[in-house]
């Protein structure tokens, strides 16, 4: 089988490997590079567990080929708090106990800030429609709805 | 009563949890996060067909593979272990294994395993495992499999009937007979379940020399598993170490000892620790499915409208499940009289056997079948009366000054204020205000409806009631253990026999603990994994049936208070006082009255371990306790088959209204309002999560998610895009009010929560939807309601 070297700047910080051409960008994150943050939990492109930013945007990394990254940046769940502080979206789950066994999170989260970066002040149904690729089974996304509500009023107040 | 108290200590407060830092960062450990040196990665063959004779298999070239270290094969596994035990006794038992052996009997059976360096070679040498098979007829319907010339899974058995009887309580026939008006319906209920977005996944390690069997899995019931993995294996207990981590949801579908099994042969066979975890394909078709089944019901009502008998004729499709059938259909018991004054009830139950995945536990398991059928009735009759459906349910509630109640079937409501926990649903939808807007709506030719349900909510399994079905002793009641220690320097530690999956659980305990020990949750460390060799546990531990409330909380406050009393009694030796001046708080136990007089906990911790000398004359040392609690309301079944199958009642009522749009069939929530009381809330914030998701779970089963199988066995639906779970555009914004009845049964008054909206929600939408086709004569008897089946009856109508 051909292998691909890649290069990938993840979280801020140079990463390189050399991978099947098969590999998906989510176990390359998960095997390769030890971010086991970004989760499997369809590995079809359904669910959302695996979400991460490509270049900002939003992608399942289940649906990635790692060779699709190169060159690319990459941030997950992991590259997302500033040392000891929380990103603000993280603070608001936190807050408003928008998680409970916590699989989904590191999707949600980061689906939730590209939202945020997006739309400063979302009204909740395009939270809910910005939500609706990724499952939670635990939640029922009020919760969750509350969490972003909750992480765009913080970011409003150090904007004013 | 009802209302909530202000909270004197931390039991009671709406506190964030102590444990979402690691999983909000990325940073937990899920079962498939844990890698180890050398670890091999196991992939499966499965069965294509429903029911076959696997005529050859051949795992040669799958061998031959480069990286590939084991293959295992149903005969090999038969070989390496003694046959699994059915629960069910059965006179020539069927012998089964974790991998088929000779014959597949449904689509996904595991027909072999391999484990291989990582995991996309397990799966290229998967593809090199040839196998041939010889179909047989499969049975699919479980209606069909009870005639005498169905296919049947089992030969030595001779039918497909696990579990046939009839159970009666009171005089059902004459309650009948007298009856002004009988409502019947036919309910056939669909296969569904909540799918933990995590799948199943195992690690099994065997220390070489010592034979020392290691499992991490994320398996919810390690008291349970623990004894059948180990005689799978042939060792003694003491030699499996059995371990769960974070847990990514359970809902009861996290079990299967099968999987333990087959990675712990693997890893015996290769001498190298062996990782399995479902992908999500595995997982829809083989882990576990809550049963389908077909539910023929009659509700019995006098000339006044009071309920007088209920009558279920009730058909489980456990599918090819011969390890724990009969959970759906003796849960079904607990709340088959639902919120209602019913005098006399008829209960004939079959449990029966199909080529379809093995049924299991899944939020709430019989209980919203239960509650869709009585509530579903209950609509019928208020209909054909022409009476207010809440009406017809107010004039029919068991009354509070009544409780504790027990119902016929010999369960015993502890607490509740059912007439209330409905006003209150009520009120919250604003119904009058809904009933003008659905009289206007109508009037425009919309379809509006509204619906309501109420609920019992049973928790904490009484593990007696198997014998109802099993008719074997040996195992009975349900317990749960906890360990409470304070260390050396005054620090508190927690450890139970219990898993987490989400339910806050580390944060719970450390609110209870900080209570009784007088400190604040943060100063409270929990355990937050499971481990067999350090955690106290019995045969119960684990995650099942909303246990929590009615066992667990009896645990860690019994091991709390042991170790209160010996903090006191080393205190009283140190500061020369009486037992009974001392108050434990802040950290420090004091003279009460006289200020200074005190010492910390640390002092004390370290009287007990270090400064031994200082302990009271003849004391052993040490500062902690084990405490196993044994639910005391659990009895064994009477001589009038009468048993408590749970042992709290928390109770909801749902109230929604919904508008369908007569050209596609789709559905719209306009409201959905949700009363509920289970007792005292330890924590109000973690409850109130509790009734959306398990709303959300319900409303998923309502309108979306079925397992569909065509005639010959194949399951069509094992994608999430075929079985479609709720998203956040699918589950309305829900208006929530508690009550809190606290139950006299439990230490802290508290009652279960985690089934709770799961269990009401179906009957509640389907009333509201029954209620919107009114117009047209629409009669709601199969879910799910998709848009699919609803255009349907309304093209029919």
């Amino acid at each position: 089988m051909t292998r691909h070297a890649i290069a990938v700047t993840v979280n801020g910080a140079p990463r390189a490997a050399t991978v099947d051409a098969r590999l998906s960008l989510l176990d390359c994150l998960r095997e390769e590079w030890g971010l086991t943050g970004t989760h499997a939990g369809c590995e079809h492109g359904a669910c959302g567990a695996c979400t991460v930013l490509l270049d900002d945007v939003p992608v399942r990394s289940c649906l990635l080929l790692a060779v699709q990254a190169d060159g690319a940046r990459v941030t997950t769940i992991e590259g997302l708090a500033a040392g000891d502080e929380l990103h603000p979206v993280q603070q608001g789950f936190w807050e408003c106990h928008g998680l409970q066994c916590g699989f989904c999170t590191p999707g949600m989260v980061l689906t939730a800030v590209d939202l945020l970066a997006r739309v400063p002040d979302p009204s909740e149904a395009e939270i809910r429609e910005a939500l609706a690729g990724n499952l939670c089974m635990c939640t029922g996304y009020e919760n969750i709805v509350r969490a972003v509500r909750w992480a765009a009023a913080r970011a409003g107040e150090r904007r004013a | 009563m009802s209302g909530r108290a202000a909270p004197a200590g931390w039991v009671g407060r709406p506190l964030k949890r102590l444990e979402d830092p690691r999983f909000l960062r990325g940073r937990a450990t899920y079962i498939d996060d844990l890698r180890f040196p050398g670890m091999l990665h196991v992939a499966m063959l499965r069965s294509p067909h429903a029911h076959a004779r696997l005529v050859r298999l051949d795992a040669s070239g799958a061998a031959a593979l480069p990286g590939v270290a084991a293959v295992l094969t149903g005969e090999d596994v038969a070989r390496a272990m003694p046959a699994l035990s059915p629960l069910i006794p059965i006179p020539t038992p069927p012998r089964t294994y974790p991998l088929a052996v000779g014959r597949v009997r449904y689509v996904g059976e595991p027909v072999a395993t391999v484990a291989a360096c990582d995991r996309a070679t397990a799966e290229d040498a998967v593809e090199l495992i040839r196998a041939e098979y010889e179909r047989l007829p499969a049975v699919v319907d479980p209606e069909r499999a009870l005639e005498p010339d169905a296919p049947v899974l089992f030969d030595e058995m001779g039918s497909n009937v696990l579990w046939h009887d009839t159970l009666t309580y009171g005089d059902v026939d004459g309650a009948f007979a007298a009856a002004r008006t009988v409502v019947r319906e036919r309910f056939t209920i669909h296969r569904y379940v909540s799918t933990p977005l995590e799948t199943f996944g195992v690690i099994a390690h065997v220390e070489s020399g010592t034979g020392l069997v290691t499992i991490w899995s994320n398996d919810q019931r390690p008291g349970l598993t623990s004894g059948v993995v180990a005689a799978a294996l042939g060792i003694p207990q003491n030699r499996l170490r059995l371990l769960a981590l974070d847990i990514g949801g359970g809902f009861g579908n996290k079990r299967k000892a099968p999987y333990l099994i087959l990675a712990a042969l693997l890893a015996r066979a290769t001498g190298r620790p062996v990782k399995y975890v479902e992908d999500r394909r595995e997982n829809l078709s083989a882990l576990a499915h809550g049963a389908n089944g077909v539910m023929d019901a009659a509700l019995a009502l006098d000339g006044d409208g009071r309920f007088l008998a209920i009558a279920l004729r009730d058909i489980v499709d456990e599918g090819a499940n011969l390890q724990n059938p009969t959970l759906h259909s003796l849960l079904k018991l607990g709340n088959i009289v639902n919120c209602y004054r019913i005098g006399a009830v008829r209960f004939e139950a079959y449990s029966v056997l199909t080529n379809k995945c093995p049924s299991g536990a899944n939020r709430g398991i019989g209980k919203p079948a239960m509650c869709f059928a009585i509530e579903r009735l209950v609509d019928l009759a208020a209909r054909r009366l022409g009476r207010d459906p809440a009406e017809l349910r107010f004039a029919n509630f068991i009354p509070p000054s009544e409780f504790p109640y027990e119902t016929p079937v010999g369960a015993s409501y502890d607490s509740g204020d059912f007439p209330e926990t409905l006003r209150r649903a009520l009120a919250l939808a604003d119904y009058e205000g809904l009933r003008a807007a659905q009289a206007a709506a109508r009037r425009e030719g919309r379809l509006v409806g509204i619906g309501l349900a109420a609920a019992v909510e049973p928790s904490t399994s009484n593990l007696s009631s198997y014998m109802l079905a099993t008719g074997k002793g040996g195992t009975s009641g349900v317990g749960e253990a906890a360990l409470v220690r304070v260390e050396l320097d005054g620090s508190v530690r927690v450890a139970t026999g219990n898993v987490a999956s989400g339910q806050g659980y580390p944060t719970v305990i450390a609110q209870i603990v900080a209570d009784e020990l007088g400190v604040t949750p943060p100063d409270v460390v929990v355990s937050p994994w499971f481990d067999s060799h350090e955690n106290p546990w019995m045969f119960s531990s684990g995650n099942f049936s909303n246990k929590f409330s009615g066992t667990d909380t009896g645990a860690i406050v019994g091991a709390a208070r042991a170790v209160r009393e010996k903090i006191l009694a080393i205190a009283a030796h140190v500061l020369e006082a009486a037992p009974d001046d001392l108050e434990l708080r802040a950290g420090a136990v004091g003279v009460r009255g006289v200020p200074g007089r005190r010492v910390t906990l640390a002092q004390v911790a370290g009287a007990a371990y270090r400064d031994l000398l200082a302990l009271p004359p003849g004391a052993a040392g040490g500062l902690e306790a084990r405490y196993y609690y044994v639910n005391p309301a659990a009895t064994r079944p009477d001589a009038g088959r009468r048993v408590g199958v749970q042992l709290t009642f928390s109770n909801s009522a749902h109230v929604t209204a919904v508008e369908v749009d007569r050209a596609t069939g789709a559905l719209r929530f306009l409201t959905y309002a949700i009363a509920h009381d289970c007792g005292r809330e330890i924590n109000p914030l973690l409850v109130e999560g509790m009734v959306h998701g398990s709303t959300a779970h319900g409303i998923g089963a309502t309108l979306l998610e079925e397992f569909v199988y065509d005639d010959e066995g194949q399951l069509l639906t094992t994608t999430f895009m075929d079985y479609l779970k709720p998203t956040a555009l699918d589950v309305p914004a829900f208006r929530v009010e508690a009550l809190e009845t606290p139950s006299p049964r439990t230490p802290l008054g508290a009652k279960g929560v985690g089934e709770g909206g799961a269990i009401p929600s179906l009957a509640a939408i389907a009333n509201a939807v029954e209620d919107a086709l009114a117009p047209l004569g629409v009669t709601i008897r199969h879910l799910p309601l998709t848009p699919a089946r609803i255009w349907e009856a309304l093209r029919r109508a």
